[in-house]
């Protein structure tokens, strides 16, 4: 079998970043392997860990920086990686990343493209589908488990829809944007560090993919980022401390004539 | 500006909440900007409810009707809505946030060839472009976004506009759309329900959250007990739904479900951002925390520093009391 | 199967552990660093002033990042101030002769210097023959080194394990690794610990550069006494890019004995009234805590090697405290230049017993390092004279007063000002004659 997970790199968002003139100040940033991506991945070496028999190769559209992220992954155990890299691909939106996707897969041999269901940073979750539409092949999202019929050529992803866990069987080849809640993608152990740095890394170009510099990054975009700024904080309120019975009165009195919500 | 199609999410062949919000905010656009305003629906016998959409100022309404909504797959979404979109030819595309919206909108965008942007909280319209807000960053931050193109597909954050009242007095033309037959490359197997009589997280105006704090079943019980006397829905972080202690369905956050209800306590939750992504902008914020460092009071309007298991079972007593009252 | 055995395992990846590496790979050696945080650098705290030429030395590289430096500010101004609860008084320094590379001294935010020396490691590892075969890894913990027949020979981190020649234990203050080898005594003594915290302020950079009076690259450091309610220790504060860092450091023993809690000595730092006009503005974007060595020469082992190993930087308790500023940083870096440079003397030597390594020791010893660690050692105990922390800064602000007050009274003459200032404090003019010829001898 062969599998191939999306990977994008994303400011970590749990660090502090700032914001100038309406810009996301980009130097202080310290950049990640997309956590849904990471689960991605971290399913396929499960599956491959059961199956053995499974190539998983990484896919990344980005800058030189973007090869930090692919190690990651092969550190966790993926067999190789492509580096989509061009200067031409800053200010891409998801419509420029299916774009770019769409050439390299094109011509590629799988069974599934593992995505992550959202990109930590832009929180869009528009590429995974986006991409199986212009393959023209199944797709489905918010996947928080999957299992592997080799003889069926199928995979049952259990999602999770808004009635429930869905349970969707979709025929090889076919696309699943993967949950973080899908499991804890391993941390890589140093022999698997060292180990990834001897692993093909192999750089693609938009040139090799056919592609005009027009087609990608912000000419290939079908949005534009205007302007970015900090929402209107809210306030830290009132903080009581106390006996609980004084506590949950003073709070009674609050929610009732002061908020006026109960 | 031509046009402006709005997607009616239901459940259960009723409208929900979140439809009214967009229609109203989608009515007040097309007024501004001399456009019409249309809606569609798609179920399984939706004809009956689809009327209600009129009452919020459509002029034409599409339904589209088949038994292959009974189960939630994004195939006959993305054909349904393509032959309405064909049909309406709107210039501008919204859809209440969910977890199917979320799922068969990348199809759509894909299928009609849109410009797609998915959870937004504010929209305008500036000649022929359509500029939206949304928050980016897990809702650290808001970005203001454009686009030119042709057919723009939004989907909006729940919580984003409010609901104007229904004017019953009106109606409108419903034209029934065929889906015909559906390619489809995917089967459902089964749906594992999560159910319960508790009002779901999505209509809630009021949602008790736990996080890790509630220990528990039987602490997780106790919040249980005080969404009851509220009338309210129950929420979760991550980590409880780890745990398995909570169901993967209430869980709030990034990852989970976005909600903005009139009153939203925290029990046992520290406020990382990945779950306050998903809760900030409830009106009003009430957390419950034995530590007062916990990074959840900075946005809460009131706190209680203390143990969870004194003060929830007191309160829900309290609470219990005033509305026999 | 190929030789995996590295040349050096160097285990912390920071300022020591990045300089060490950064001249063994421009060595052409075989090395592993190894990083338990995410990146090199990221559980780094530090109120941020790194001193001198060493980083300059060992990262020739800084010199072109200016344009978009990997540090904040260059320091050419330096205050010290003296507190007493309502009043300050400030000796200010600033001088065009900072201005040059190598900067006299540079602000930096660790997570952010931290890793970018660890980017630069990797580059020389890049350029190197093991461009494959030596590595930076992160989030990897080393819990145990590997000894054999008494020798130092490898490290384990979770189920692998692997070997080398030689370790540089560059694991900073909680040094468990060094400590499991008996070069640092198992429990170190509260009297040689003290507790930094601090706090990062944010604000817009053209408002910082207003409320600071900087120019460009520049940046202004000040350290304060007597803001501590007589606890052995001061505060400090230094101009990053777009924030600053300000915090205390408080000796542990003292903080112990007293009914002080860190929180409340910062809040009431932050309050007085030359702390809290430079806070308006600013908003409080990270918090933290860490220990640091206080400084005592007593406190650095007498052998900072062994066989197979040898230790730098915070692990070996190389700070040094002059009372002006705290030098650790810089220190680290040049130990660890100093344990790289024997290290590659001994592998030339194919000799990495005890007797080859001690050359490092003997190296450290020659160099500023352990000079100046010695030559302050007086100014250590001069500043931890008790009265440091509290008489001292009240009574220079009772003159200084009285020496400004203009209250419609006769103005009296500077020399009764010092009297009645001394009579009132409980300090003696012996005491004040003891403390100037101790400081003037040991500063
Ligand atoms: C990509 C990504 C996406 C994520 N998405 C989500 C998401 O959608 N939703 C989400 O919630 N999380 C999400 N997380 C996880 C998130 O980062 C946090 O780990 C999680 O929200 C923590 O949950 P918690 O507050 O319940 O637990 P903790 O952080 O462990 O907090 C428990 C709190 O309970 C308090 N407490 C304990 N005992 C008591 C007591 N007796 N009385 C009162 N208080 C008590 C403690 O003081 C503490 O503050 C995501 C993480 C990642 C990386
Ligand atoms: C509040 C405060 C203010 C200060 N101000 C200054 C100043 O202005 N100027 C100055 O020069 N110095 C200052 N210092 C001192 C300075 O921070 C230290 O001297 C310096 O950081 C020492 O560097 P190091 O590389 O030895 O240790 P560290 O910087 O502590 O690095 C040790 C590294 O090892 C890693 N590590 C530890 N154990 C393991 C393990 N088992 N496996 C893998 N990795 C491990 C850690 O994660 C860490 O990254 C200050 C210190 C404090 C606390
Ligand atoms: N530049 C990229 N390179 C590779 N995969 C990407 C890229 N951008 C997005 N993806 C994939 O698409 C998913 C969703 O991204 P988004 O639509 O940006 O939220 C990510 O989790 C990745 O799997």
């Amino acid at each position: 079998m062969k599998f191939f997970v999306c990977c994008k790199q994303v400011p970590d968002v749990a660090m502090a970043f700032q914001i100038k003139d309406g810009e996301l100040q980009k130097d202080d940033l310290n950049y990640v392997l997309n956590a849904y991506d990471a689960s991605a991945v971290e399913e396929s070496l499960v599956i491959k860990d059961a199956v053995s028999e499974l190539d998983l190769s990484l896919v990344l559209m980005g800058a030189e920086k973007g090869k930090e992220a692919l190690r990651k992954g092969l550190a966790m155990g993926a067999n190789d990686a492509f580096h989509i890299e061009d200067d031409a691909f800053e200010g891409s939106d998801s419509h420029a990343a299916a774009n770019v996707l769409e050439a390299f897969f094109k011509d590629k041999e799988y069974d599934a493209i593992l995505c992550g269901k959202q990109s930590q940073d832009m929180d869009m979750g528009l590429t995974g589908g986006l991409l199986a539409e212009k393959l023209n092949i199944p797709y489905v999202t918010n996947a928080v488990g999957l299992e592997v019929n080799e003889e069926a050529k199928s995979i049952l992803v259990t999602r999770q829809g808004d009635a429930g866990q869905e349970k969707v069987e979709l025929s090889f080849p076919c696309i699943v944007s993967c949950s973080n809640d899908m499991n804890e993608p391993r941390i890589p152990s140093l022999r698997g560090i060292m180990q990834s740095k001897k692993k093909p890394m192999n750089k693609v170009s938009v040139a090799d993919l056919g592609l005009a510099t027009d087609a990608v990054g912000k000419s290939g975009s079908k949005s534009t980022l205007l302007s970015m700024d900090f929402p209107k904080a809210r306030k830290a309120g009132e903080k009581f401390e106390g006996e609980a019975s004084e506590l949950v009165s003073t709070l009674i009195d609050k929610l009732t004539n002061e908020a006026k919500v109960l | 500006m031509s046009k402006i199609l709005v997607i009616a999410d239901q459940k259960d062949n009723k409208i929900k909440k979140s439809t009214f919000e967009v229609l109203s905010e989608a009515k007040k656009l097309a007024d501004a900007s001399g456009s019409s305003l249309e809606a569609v629906i798609l179920g399984e016998a939706i004809a009956q409810e689809a009327k209600v959409l009129a009452h919020y100022g459509v002029s034409k309404i599409y339904t589209v009707e088949n038994s292959m909504f009974k189960n939630y797959l994004n195939r006959p979404f993305i054909d349904g809505l393509k032959k309405v979109i064909d049909a309406s030819s709107p210039k501008l595309v919204m859809v209440p946030t969910s977890e199917s919206v979320k799922d068969y909108l990348p199809g759509l965008v894909g299928a009609t060839n849109a410009c797609g942007i998915m959870d937004c909280s504010a929209v305008s319209l500036d000649g022929g472009k359509v500029q939206i807000e949304r928050p980016l960053m897990a809702a650290k931050a808001v970005s203001k976004m454009e686009s030119s193109d042709d057919l723009v597909i939004l989907s909006i954050r729940s919580g984003s506009f409010d609901a104007v009242e229904a004017d019953t007095s009106l109606s409108c033309d419903i034209e029934s759309v065929d889906l015909g037959t559906v390619d489809i490359k995917a089967v459902f197997k089964e749906l594992i329900s999560a159910q319960s009589d508790r009002v779901s997280l999505d209509d809630a105006n009021v949602v008790i959250a736990c996080g890790r704090g509630v220990k528990d079943k039987s602490g997780f019980e106790l919040v249980e007990k005080l969404a009851d006397v509220f009338g309210a829905a129950v929420g979760s972080t991550r980590a409880l739904v780890e745990n398995g202690i909570a169901e993967p369905s209430l869980q709030v956050g990034q990852t989970g479900k976005v909600v903005s209800p009139d009153l939203y306590i925290a029990v046992g939750i520290s406020g990382a951002v990945q779950h306050t992504a998903g809760m900030s902008n409830s009106k009003v914020i009430v957390a419950i925390n034995k530590d007062e460092e916990a990074p959840i009071f900075s946005l809460s309007d009131y706190g209680l520093v203390g143990d969870l298991f004194d003060i929830v079972p007191k309160l829900t007593e309290a609470v219990k009391e005033l509305k026999a009252n | 199967m190929e030789d995996e055995k590295f040349d050096c395992i160097i285990v912390g990846g920071g300022v020591a552990g990045c300089a060490a590496a950064k001249v063994l790979a421009d060595n052409n050696m075989k090395i592993l660093l190894v990083e338990k945080g995410e990146w090199t650098g990221s559980k780094n705290v530090s109120g941020g002033v790194l001193y001198g030429p060493t980083p300059w030395e060992i990262f020739p590289e800084l010199k072109n990042t200016l344009e978009n430096p990997p540090f904040e500010r260059f320091i050419n101004r330096r205050r010290l101030s003296f507190m007493s609860d309502d009043s300050s008084f400030s000796i200010d320094y600033k001088s065009q002769k900072y201005d040059n590379v190598p900067y006299n001294g540079v602000s930096v935010l660790r997570s952010k210097f931290d890793r970018w020396l660890g980017e630069q490691v990797e580059e020389s590892i890049a350029k190197s023959d093991f461009a494959e075969d030596s590595f930076v890894a992160t989030e990897v913990m080393v819990e145990e080194l590997i000894i054999k027949d008494g020798k130092v020979c490898g490290i384990r981190a979770g189920e692998d394990e692997f070997e080398s020649d030689c370790v540089i234990l560059a694991e900073g203050v909680n040094s468990l690794l060094t400590r499991s080898i008996g070069l640092q005594k198992e429990i170190v003594d509260a009297k040689y610990v003290a507790t930094g915290i601090k706090e990062v302020w944010q604000y817009d950079q053209d408002l910082l550069e207003a409320k600071f009076q900087l120019d460009g690259l520049e940046g202004v450091s000040n350290e304060f006494v007597g803001c501590t309610k007589g606890i052995e220790g001061g505060g400090f504060l230094y101009t990053n890019k777009d924030s600053i860092s300000l915090g205390l450091v408080l000796g542990i023993k003292d903080l112990r004995d007293s009914n002080e809690t860190v929180y409340d000595l910062l809040d009431s730092f932050k309050d007085h009234t030359s702390i809290k006009p430079l806070l308006k503005g600013g908003k409080m974007v990270e918090y933290s805590a860490h220990v640091v060595p206080v400084g005592d020469i007593d406190m650095i082992p007498k052998q900072l090697y062994t066989d197979g190993a040898v230790v730098v930087g915070d692990a070996a308790g190389l700070v040094l405290n002059t009372g002006k500023s705290i030098e650790g940083m810089n220190l680290a870096m040049e130990s660890g230049r100093q344990a790289a440079l024997a290290i590659i003397e001994a592998k030339k030597k194919r000799d990495f017993s005890k007797a080859s390594l001690k050359s490092y020791q003997d190296r450290l010893s020659e160099s500023y390092v352990m000079k100046d660690l010695r030559n302050f050692q007086g100014a250590f105990h001069f500043i931890h004279n008790p009265d440091m922390f509290k008489k001292y800064p009240d009574l220079v602000n009772s003159i200084m007063n009285d020496v400004f007050l203009v209250d419609g009274q006769e103005k009296k003459k500077t020399r009764d000002i010092i009297k009645k200032a001394v009579d009132e404090s409980d300090l003696s003019y012996w005491d004040l004659m003891k403390t100037s010829i101790q400081g003037g001898l040991s500063l």
